[in-house]
């Protein structure tokens, strides 16, 4: 609404000829506001990378760096694993994992041993491998109780297994063929028995037992308290001696089944009965398949 | 380009960079707004030169527009102040000293434009047209923006800062020194 317009004067006003402004002046004008709105509309079109550029960026950023440290992290965590395992030359519990546990023998000269479950030699076996696979895979599920991070040396896993194995053939030979102990190595009366070289190699193959190797191999010889027997007789090896003829008794040492059951025979008659009776016991545990003559009961 | 777009709508769309509104909006204001200022500083060139930078200042204003009143107001008021520039460079300090008592102006009757001069429409634009030249600035201002931008007087108050009584008296005596121009003639 226009207040206090006076039309009269107005209609004159609007009647005179209006000037206008030159087209050079237009064309001016108009190509700046056109140079100006593509400009305006540049950005516009870039808006799609404008927008999403910064949070696609911060995105990425985070998952490359939360990547590299979960990764760093995992070989880490499997460095810290592995670190403080010491490889073991030798694994003595390889040597009979299922082995029956004997009676207790007196623990002598090993350190008192921690005990720990027996590790099945399957088991034992399928997790080697899995060791080479990778860093993470060995960190993420880790070794067992006295298990070594490291594989194992080629070579030690031969020494117990042969040593086994000459303990069973040992113990398949019939008792009464069985060589006498002290004969074999001091008199070597017997001449079947294996030959040293095979004790000789069986050192070699043996590693020595260090004091610092002793408690890596603690924890799976623990559940066998005659470590020490079978220790023993994994050196003996092949030559059937076993460690306990060594000391158990020094008389069965130099006497074969014959000359002992002889003896035995003079101490009755004799009239050492009791002698006789201790000396047939002793005989009888020592030679439990031994089938006794009829004269002595 | 809708027609029935107010100026307000073109602004907006040219602010986002619709090319086409601006060029609408300038279609519909071009020759108000080159009047206005070529009839207040009489001279073509300078004109020219007023108008072009006025539009250059609508241009780089797109951004920063806001629907707050008529579009018309808006530009006008810029067009105020890029005269005020003009008027301070020029030397032209009578501006702002056209102060008449509006007490003095009612007790002026009202003048008949001459018989004459109502026939002869030529003459009387042209009388007129010499009156309007005669006017003091803010006077011409103030029938400029009625006239040309269509403006009301609290509009005309804002677009050149002064207060509505003020413009209210500026355009009375410049209504009244027009009709009297096309009076009869002593």
């Amino acid at each position: 609404m226009i207040e206090q317009r006076d039309e009269e004067l107005s209609r004159i006003y609007r009647d005179a000829e209006g000037p206008r402004p030159p087209q050079r002046v237009d064309d001016n004008i108009l190509a700046a506001s056109q140079r100006v709105a593509g400009l305006v509309r540049r950005p516009a079109a870039i808006g799609f990378a404008r927008r999403w550029g910064v949070p696609v960026a911060l995105a990425a950023t985070v998952l490359v760096t939360s990547t590299l440290a979960l990764m760093v992290y995992e070989r880490q965590s499997g460095l810290d694993a592995t670190a403080p395992q010491v490889p073991p030359a030798g694994r003595p519990a390889k040597v009979s994992p299922a082995e029956p546990k004997p009676a207790a023998a007196p623990p002598a000269v090993l350190p008192p041993i921690a005990p720990a479950p027996p590790i099945p030699p399957d088991a034992m076996r399928r997790d080697q491998p899995q060791q080479y696979l990778g860093e993470s895979a060995a960190s993420s599920r880790g070794p067992g109780p006295g298990q070594p991070a490291f594989p194992e040396v080629p070579r030690t896993p031969e020494v117990p297994r042969t040593a086994e194995a000459l303990r069973k053939r040992e113990e398949a030979k019939p008792a009464p063929v069985a060589p006498v102990p002290g004969a074999n190595i001091r008199a070597g009366a017997i001449p079947p028995q294996p030959p040293v070289p095979d004790v000789q190699r069986a050192f070699e193959v043996q590693p020595p037992i260090r004091p610092a190797q002793a408690p890596a191999a603690a924890p799976e010889a623990s559940p066998r308290p005659d470590s020490k027997t079978r220790i023993q007789s994994a050196i003996s090896g092949s030559t059937g001696i076993r460690a306990t003829e060594f000391s158990a008794n020094p008389n069965a040492n130099e006497r074969t089944p014959e000359k002992w059951l002889e003896d035995i025979r003079k101490l009755r008659l004799d009239g050492k009965m009791a002698e006789a009776d201790r000396e047939l016991a002793e005989f009888k545990k020592r030679y439990p398949d031994f089938r006794l003559p009829e004269d002595l009961p | 380009m809708r027609s029935e777009a107010s100026d307000e709508e073109l602004m907006l769309r040219y602010g986002k960079g619709d090319a086409r509104a601006f060029e609408a909006l300038y279609r519909r204001h071009r020759l108000p707004l080159y009047r206005f200022l070529l009839r207040q500083v009489g001279n073509a060139a300078t004109a020219e030169e007023l108008f072009q930078d006025l539009w250059m200042r609508v241009v780089n204003s797109r951004g920063r527009y806001e629907v707050r009143a008529k579009f018309t107001s808006w530009i006008y008021a810029i067009a105020h102040n890029r005269l005020m520039d003009f008027y301070r460079a020029d030397g032209r300090a009578s501006f702002l000293s056209q102060e008449e008592s509006e007490s003095v102006l009612e007790g002026t009757p009202a003048v008949e434009i001459a018989a004459d001069l109502r026939l002869d429409r030529k003459r009387a634009v042209e009388r007129l047209l010499a009156a309007l030249g005669e006017l003091p600035d803010a006077q011409r201002e103030a029938f400029l923006l009625q006239q040309e931008g269509e403006l009301s007087i609290e509009e005309i108050a804002a677009a050149t800062g002064v207060s509505r009584e003020t413009a209210k008296s500026r355009l009375r005596y410049a209504v009244a020194k027009l009709r009297a121009s096309l009076g009869k003639e002593s």
